[in-house]
């Protein structure tokens, strides 16, 4: 029972991801005084690539072009199984922890990075060697922040993490830490542009723009997927709800109303924090980084002092 | 030192005899030297005016005199006035002495007299083309030449450009363009870099040459001066006033002054709606949108008026030879009201603005144009406002802008920040220069457009556009139509002093250096 409600979970989080995304551009083109693309938008852009049957693909390119974005968005909805959603357990929940989610996670990275660079284009190299860049000084940052969930939790399972109940210090200290691994997860301003459309600025986004047709629709929608990963982690650890005992139908709604509300709530966050922020100099990202690696760092210390 | 002065010495003391010395107006000298002596009187002229040159072009006459004649203008802003040095050259086989060697400012003009006429140049460092691509441009066809016919085949000429290489351990190169992502002219970057830091930029621009300058050729001054405005969209204003002020300084035409003043206002109204987007640009490129959004605002605003204003959001059509058409009766109030929210929706984003820490971090110290470079690159307008060189021809040689007391921006250290300065301290100027113009626009009654003679006869027509100064050099022939027509835009000169702000930035800053200068690809590829 526990699985299929893990797995009808999984389900309608990856049919809802692309949802987030439109709703932060939504709120951030309101706010700019636009009215802005549909809510649906990023649904409609899928569905249409999806429908293009052929694609424009670099004649320098190798097979590994072709077969990252199945890689990339199996390790986007590999990470979403091992993570407890709407609380209880997750769909995979004893397959692996919440340092396993980091590593799945890097395993799309690691590909993506390689098909940026595999097309030989001038900005995928460009966009390779940024992504590797941030993401070498964000993975520190996450893990400790991880480690520092572990230590109250007493466990690193995510479901215990989630379902510690105890609210700590220390849990809202690593809650900041991977809101901004998230934001360079996710490729946020201030440390990357969704929006523009000047490629020499491009991390992320560089290493897509090879793509097109279908294999740019999985890209997009494994984006969505990881961003909602992020989200999920950071929603399940700053606010850990105690595990719902029992199976009652009304239960999970509510278990479930309150997961979408906390996702709103971070929705609503990145979209002004976007909008209130210029994007860092590419170098000065490492000090933004390092910021969190600090926080981190210091919420690890705060758990083990058992606050 | 005066121009008068420079004219004197130079006949005494360099050697040189002058062929020719006339002034066309009080503030136009030509001087014809031998062709032998061209460079030489050039140089003197360079280093006595201590300007940059301002043009450098060719004329074929070769109809009338069998001669092509070479030209080059600078401007002596102490006393505002323009000095002219011309040599005949062989109609048969035209030659020169390069100037880019001594004066680098020359470098480009050269280039594309070379190209266009077929002139040489003797010592040229830079043989390469310029606009006319060596990949597709046959040989042997100067389409500025009167006698020119195209050529019947384009394209594979199996020559490539040389593009300036730098080589070493990890170097590689980014090629960028000339279809871009945005909606923007096509043009070609061309970096070196090891890393994330460039260390070399090469740009080519020349994709959309049009020939403009010869489609001017055998039209009347009225068609011409609406297709002045074609030029570049953007300064469509500052295009139609350069060009109808040669073609009235031909005619010998005094400009009322209430049709100055009108002139003046919209102008600065270009200006104004061009500064704007530009602010509203830089804030864009760092990905700082809401600022970007509030500039837009500005900028719809200030098109709304120059609509009401003369019907034409971009100020075209109104303008005219010897003055301009009728105000509506309601323009003043509405340029009362359209500033005083210009002004308040303009505070509210300079405050948003420099209140950014996030902000002012990308800005400042980035994409360095330094002084000197500025200086002998022949840089103008905000670009080299922002480097140290306070010229603006609109305080240097406009009697109607010094009455209204008016002082050039100047900022010293070249960066975007600088020329993001120059371009808020331009915008707040423009409105209190609108007002005072207004203001003295109110008290006048109605006057007529001055109506000249038709005349022939050749001159240069100038208007400090919002990128910088706008020279028209304009020839009428006896039949009244136009003969030649150079001109030369800012961005012309400009693009380089981009290419030599870009080494010592990281790749993911080029963007943001390449707004602060905003310059045209029209203006360039004419």
């Amino acid at each position: 029972m526990a699985q299929i409600s893990g797995v009808l979970q999984v389900l309608l989080i990856i049919s809802a991801a692309p949802l987030f995304g439109g709703l932060i551009k939504k709120i951030k083109n309101i706010v700019r005084m636009r009215r802005g693309a549909p809510v649906l938008q990023p649904y409609w852009n899928f569905l249409k690539l999806l429908g293009k049957n052929e694609e424009v693909i670099s004649k320098h390119a190798s097979w590994l072009f072709k077969a990252a974005p199945y890689v990339v968005i199996s390790s986007s909805v590999a990470a979403l199984l091992l993570l407890p959603l709407f609380g209880g357990s997750a769909a995979a929940g004893g397959m692996g922890d919440i340092v396993a989610v980091l590593f799945i996670l890097a395993l799309g990275r690691f590909f993506m990075a390689l098909a940026g660079m595999d097309a030989a284009g001038a900005f995928g190299g460009m966009g390779s060697s940024r992504e590797m860049f941030i993401s070498s000084l964000a993975e520190p940052a996450a893990l400790v922040s991880f480690f520092a969930l572990a230590v109250n939790a007493g466990s690193t399972s995510f479901a215990a993490i989630a379902g510690n109940g105890a609210f700590s210090v220390s849990s809202l200290t690593a809650g900041f830490s991977l809101f901004i691994v998230t934001i360079a997860e996710t490729s946020r301003i201030p440390v990357d542009n969704q929006e523009t459309h000047l490629e020499l600025t491009m991390v992320h986004e560089a290493m897509a723009l090879e793509y097109s047709g279908r294999s740019l629709a999985i890209i997009e929608y494994a984006s969505h997927l990881r961003q909602l990963v992020w989200f999920s982690l950071i929603a399940g650890v700053i606010f850990p709800l105690p595990s719902p005992s029992g199976c009652g139908a009304a239960l999970a709604a509510a278990a479930a109303v309150i997961f979408t509300l906390k996702l709103l709530a971070l929705v609503i966050i990145m979209a002004f924090t976007e909008i209130s922020l210029a994007k860092m100099r590419l170098f000065r990202v490492a000090d933004l980084l390092m910021f969190a690696f600090i926080a981190a760092l210091a919420s690890a210390v705060l758990a083990a002092g058992g606050y | 030192m005066k121009i008068e002065d420079v004219l004197k010495e130079l006949s005494a003391r360099e050697e040189i005899v002058p062929v020719s010395i006339q002034w066309n107006a009080v503030e136009e000298a030509h001087l014809e030297v031998r062709p032998e002596d061209f460079k030489k009187a050039c140089l003197f002229a360079h280093q006595k005016t201590g300007a940059p040159v301002s043009a450098l072009f060719a004329e074929d006459m070769r109809a009338a005199l069998n001669s092509f004649f070479i030209r080059c203008v600078f401007a002596s802003r102490t006393e505002s006035k323009w000095l002219i040095v011309s040599a005949r050259l062989d109609g048969e086989a035209p030659e020169f002495d390069s100037l880019a060697n001594d004066i680098f400012s020359a470098s480009l003009f050269e280039r594309e007299i070379s190209e266009m006429f077929g002139i040489k140049r003797r010592g040229a460092f830079d043989s390469r083309r310029l606009r006319l691509h060596t990949e597709v441009w046959p040989e042997g066809f100067y389409p500025l030449r009167k006698d020119f016919k195209p050529p019947e085949k384009y394209g594979d000429t199996g020559q490539n450009y040389a593009f300036r290489r730098v080589e070493g351990n990890g170097v590689f190169e980014v090629p960028v363009g000339p279809v871009h992502a945005g909606i923007i002219g096509p043009g070609h970057f061309r970096f070196s870099a090891a890393g994330e830091p460039v260390l070399n930029l090469e740009i080519r621009l020349g994709f959309t040459h049009r020939g403009v300058e010869k489609l001017f050729e055998g039209k009347t001054a009225g068609s011409a001066l609406a297709f002045a405005e074609l030029v570049d969209g953007e300064a469509a204003f500052a295009h139609s006033l350069a060009f109808a002020g040669a073609v009235e300084k031909i005619r010998g035409v005094k400009v009322p002054e209430r049709h100055q003043l009108v002139r003046a206002i919209l102008l600065e109204m270009e200006r104004l709606y061009n500064h704007a987007a530009d602010v509203g640009g830089i804030a864009t490129d760092v990905g700082f949108s809401f600022p970007a959004a509030c500039a837009s605002v500005i900028k719809e605003n200030m098109l709304a008026l120059n609509e009401k204003l003369t019907g034409s959001r971009y100020l075209k059509n109104f303008n005219r030879i010897g003055g301009v058409l009728k105000l509506p009766r309601s323009a003043m109030e509405a340029i009362g009201s359209g500033l005083a929210a210009a002004e308040k929706d303009f505070s509210a984003l300079k405050e948003m603005l420099y209140g950014s820490v996030s902000f002012m971090d990308r800005v400042e110290e980035t994409g360095i144009l330094p002084h000197k470079t500025a200086v002998e690159l022949g840089v103008s307008g905000p670009a080299a406002r922002a480097s140290g060189v306070a010229a603006d021809l609109r305080a240097d040689f406009s009697p109607l802008y010094k009455s209204a007391e008016f002082r050039p921006a100047r900022q010293e250290r070249g960066d975007v920040l600088s020329r993001l300065n120059v371009r808020v301290f331009e915008f707040e100027e423009s409105i209190k220069l609108i007002r005072k113009f207004a203001g003295m626009l109110e008290t006048g009654g109605e006057e007529e457009p001055a109506a000249g003679e038709p005349r022939s006869g050749c001159a240069l027509g100038y208007a400090e556009s919002w990128r910088g100064p706008v020279l028209y050099w304009v020839r009428i022939g006896e039949n009244a139509l136009v003969e030649r027509c150079k001109i030369t835009d800012p961005s012309f000169c400009n693009w380089e002093g981009l290419a030599q702000a870009a080494p010592g930035n990281i790749i993911p800053d080029f963007p943001l250096c390449n707004k602060s200068f905003n310059l045209s690809y029209p203006g360039n590829d004419l």
